[in-house]
């Protein structure tokens, strides 16, 4: 089974194997580890590999698996909820919001030719300002947002199509 | 000037609030939180002994909104208003709308905190008063403030007038980044505070962080309470603080003392504040007055064996500043955020499924979180202050890993793992400390190894439904059963198992 740690497209594909009492074998990528697994009363449970202890919880959700190992937290997603989806010559097809917040500026519009690493939209959470740039060459197909808006985790802001062979229109130079 | 208060209104929330309240009751105080609808039920609401919902999640129509809080003081009958960091604690006009309506405010008097919140005007008042300042210049005007650029020389850092916290601040490495980082510091610095303002200053290579915090009453006297580190931050935001500063040698701490309560004096202070230095070889620069209490506040508090919320209380009740024995030992705080270290500390939500507390002799945990509780989008992702005071640096630091060990939350990604790394690390214990440690030592951090095969195991272990059975999106409930009751193994469910029920 394949998934992904949350934020990180870097496939894992790991299974459990076999079991013999307390003990699991689970196959990470070509490797094996025995994990010995012991429930505790608080809802987690201690686990114990190459004689290093962790204390651990874990919870599932709709679309993702959480879990702690001492402090520090995870996520997985399954490899088929993270991948994203994409066109030919286009590093992704949108361009989604990494975290809830608030649409402060959108610098493209539709039918705009976009650059790798241009600012196309500013998201504010908690605060601080994120810029999310194009990954790729691009043409702007569709702005789903307006500044101000707010929007989820995950929302579509913008969706992207190939450039074209040759330039339709430069993108505008905006005035603030 | 004696006036015996009654009744407290917090105008803050998360932990602070819960902080202000604690102390508010030892005071002898009733106390009354405000709370927006993102915060209902949230942990400062439920500590007071009175709750009033002041308006919608926004922070600018809720827990900014100065009308809104005057008027649940009058309606609960507050004769005073703990502002707490962040939010309204550095406007003048929430202090003096609190004044106007009879209600004693909970910092210094207005016009002090214009003088001193205003890191413009604080600059002047500390050049009059002798203390060493950082090169700069107002940034009103884009071309002057290229034309001082173009002295001065990069890199530069843009801060806002009314900022504090690193909030709307940015480094700026060349000429050709300035305009943006101008526009975009000023939008943050309006959308954080509600002014506009900023100015620049020469950014000093590798400084050390290092403040004074001062009281001052109403009767002339100020006091300091000795310094903090605070070098350790990461994007401008302190993430660890320390008291005393590593190697800092008593004739500096003496004369930096002496600056700052040179400032408190010059500019009639009274109540809790910092007064932040840049400190860089033999030298110290003034940066910035908070006239306010600070996140990192415990850390003096566990050295002096203080309540600095108290002594605050205290002198608004028109006491005088306390005589406070030497400190002792050392104490260091770590801030726990919900952002995600190995992601560019995007910030992070979500519902608190489970959070282990750490314990034991000189451990301190300042937070908000419960089973259930909420990290919305809508504040300051600050989770907890986790506090370790020990006879030494050495034994602080030691406690510290030990309760970053112990500590877990799930259901909010966060950076405890990070800060253990951090603290537990030569760097950290050889106190190689500037602003700059960050960037030096931890970018582009990472768990380990181990660590991560511990976290696919258990993944593995959850997906099976032997740990953190929940309802969909819901909480978790705990899955062991008392012993002596039958259960099937954990494991049972293992034989063919595919995580999410693999397509082949």
């Amino acid at each position: 089974m394949k998934f992904t740690r949350a934020g990180d497209s870097r496939e894992i594909d790991a299974e459990a194997i076999s079991r013999d009492g307390v003990t699991v074998r689970i196959r990470i990528g070509d490797r094996q580890i025995a994990a010995e697994f012991t429930p505790n009363a608080d809802g987690g449970g201690m686990l114990t590999i190459e004689g290093r202890r962790y204390p651990v919880f874990g919870a599932r959700r709709k679309d993702s698996i959480l879990v702690s190992v001492g402090p520090a937290a995870f996520e997985f997603k399954p490899a088929e909820a993270a991948f994203r989806r994409r066109a030919r010559g286009l590093a992704a097809a949108e361009i989604t919001a990494p975290m809830p917040g608030k649409v402060l500026k959108v610098l493209v519009r539709d039918g705009d030719l976009v650059e790798a690493g241009q600012a196309m939209v500013v998201i504010e959470a908690m605060k601080m300002e994120t810029t999310l740039a194009a990954e790729s060459a691009a043409m702007v197909k569709h702005v789903r947002v307006e500044e101000g808006q707010m929007v989820d985790h995950g929302a579509v802001l913008i969706e992207l199509s190939p450039p074209p062979a040759s330039s339709v229109r430069k993108s505008a130079p905006r005035v603030e | 000037m004696e006036r015996r208060l009654t009744k407290l209104l917090v105008a803050n929330r998360g932990e602070i609030a819960l902080r202000i309240i604690r102390s508010a009751r030892l005071f002898g105080l009733k106390t009354v939180a405000v709370y927006s609808a993102a915060d209902a039920n949230s942990a400062h609401a439920g500590a007071a002994d009175e709750a009033i919902a002041i308006g919608p999640a926004e922070a600018a129509k809720s827990y900014l909104d100065i009308a809104a809080i005057i008027a649940a003081a009058k309606r609960s009958g507050a004769d005073a208003i703990h502002p707490g960091y962040g939010f309204l604690s550095e406007r003048p006009e929430f202090a003096r709308a609190a004044a106007d309506a009879q209600i004693v405010f909970v910092g210094p008097r207005p016009e002090v905190m214009a003088a001193l919140g205003d890191k413009v005007a604080a600059r002047r008042i500390a050049v009059a008063a002798g203390v060493p300042v950082v090169p700069g210049i107002d940034a009103a005007e884009i071309s002057a403030t290229r034309e001082y650029a173009a002295i001065v020389g990069y890199p530069l850092v843009v801060k806002a007038a009314a900022g504090g916290g690193g909030r709307g601040m940015r480094v700026v490495a060349e000429a050709s980044q300035l305009e943006r980082a101008l526009e975009a510091a000023a939008r943050e610095a309006a959308a954080a505070f509600g002014d506009g303002r900023i100015f620049v200053e020469k950014y000093l290579a590798r400084p050390r962080h290092v403040e004074i915090q001062i009281l001052g009453d109403n009767h002339g006297a100020v006091a300091a309470l000795g310094e903090r580190e605070c070098s350790i931050q990461r994007r401008h935001q302190k993430i660890i603080e320390e008291s005393p500063a590593p190697g800092l040698s008593a004739e500096m701490r003496a004369k930096m003392i002496d600056a700052a309560l040179k400032l408190a004096r010059a500019a009639h202070y009274t109540s809790a504040g910092t007064v932040e230095f840049l400190v860089e070889g033999g030298n110290f620069y003034f940066l910035e007055v908070n006239a306010r209490l600070q996140v990192e506040h415990p850390v003096t508090e566990m050295r002096f064996g203080c309540d600095l919320v108290c002594e605050q209380l205290r002198i608004a009740s028109g006491g005088k500043v306390a005589e406070f024995a030497a400190p002792r030992g050392a104490a260091i705080e770590c801030r726990i955020n919900a952002e995600d270290p190995e992601h560019d500390f995007r910030p992070a939500t979500g519902t608190v499924l489970h959070l282990s507390v750490p314990g034991g002799p000189g451990v301190r945990f300042d937070s908000h979180l419960a089973r259930g509780a909420e990290v919305t989008p809508w504040y300051d992702g600050l989770l907890g202050k986790l506090v370790c005071y020990g006879a030494d640096r050495e034994e602080a630091r030691g406690r510290l890993v030990n309760a970053l060990g112990e500590f877990a939350l799930l259901g909010v990604t966060n950076n405890a793992a990070y800060l253990r790394d951090i603290v537990a690390s030569e760097h950290f214990r050889d106190a190689e400390l500037s602003t700059n440690f960050i960037d030096l030592f931890f970018s582009g951090w990472e768990i380990s190894k181990p660590e991560i095969d511990a976290a696919i195991a258990a993944a593995v272990i959850t997906a099976d439904g032997a740990m953190g059975d929940t309802t969909s999106g819901g909480a978790v409930s705990s899955m062991p059963l008392p012993a002596g009751i039958e259960r099937r193994s954990p494991w049972d469910g293992l034989k063919n198992f595919e995580l999410w029920g693999a397509r082949r």
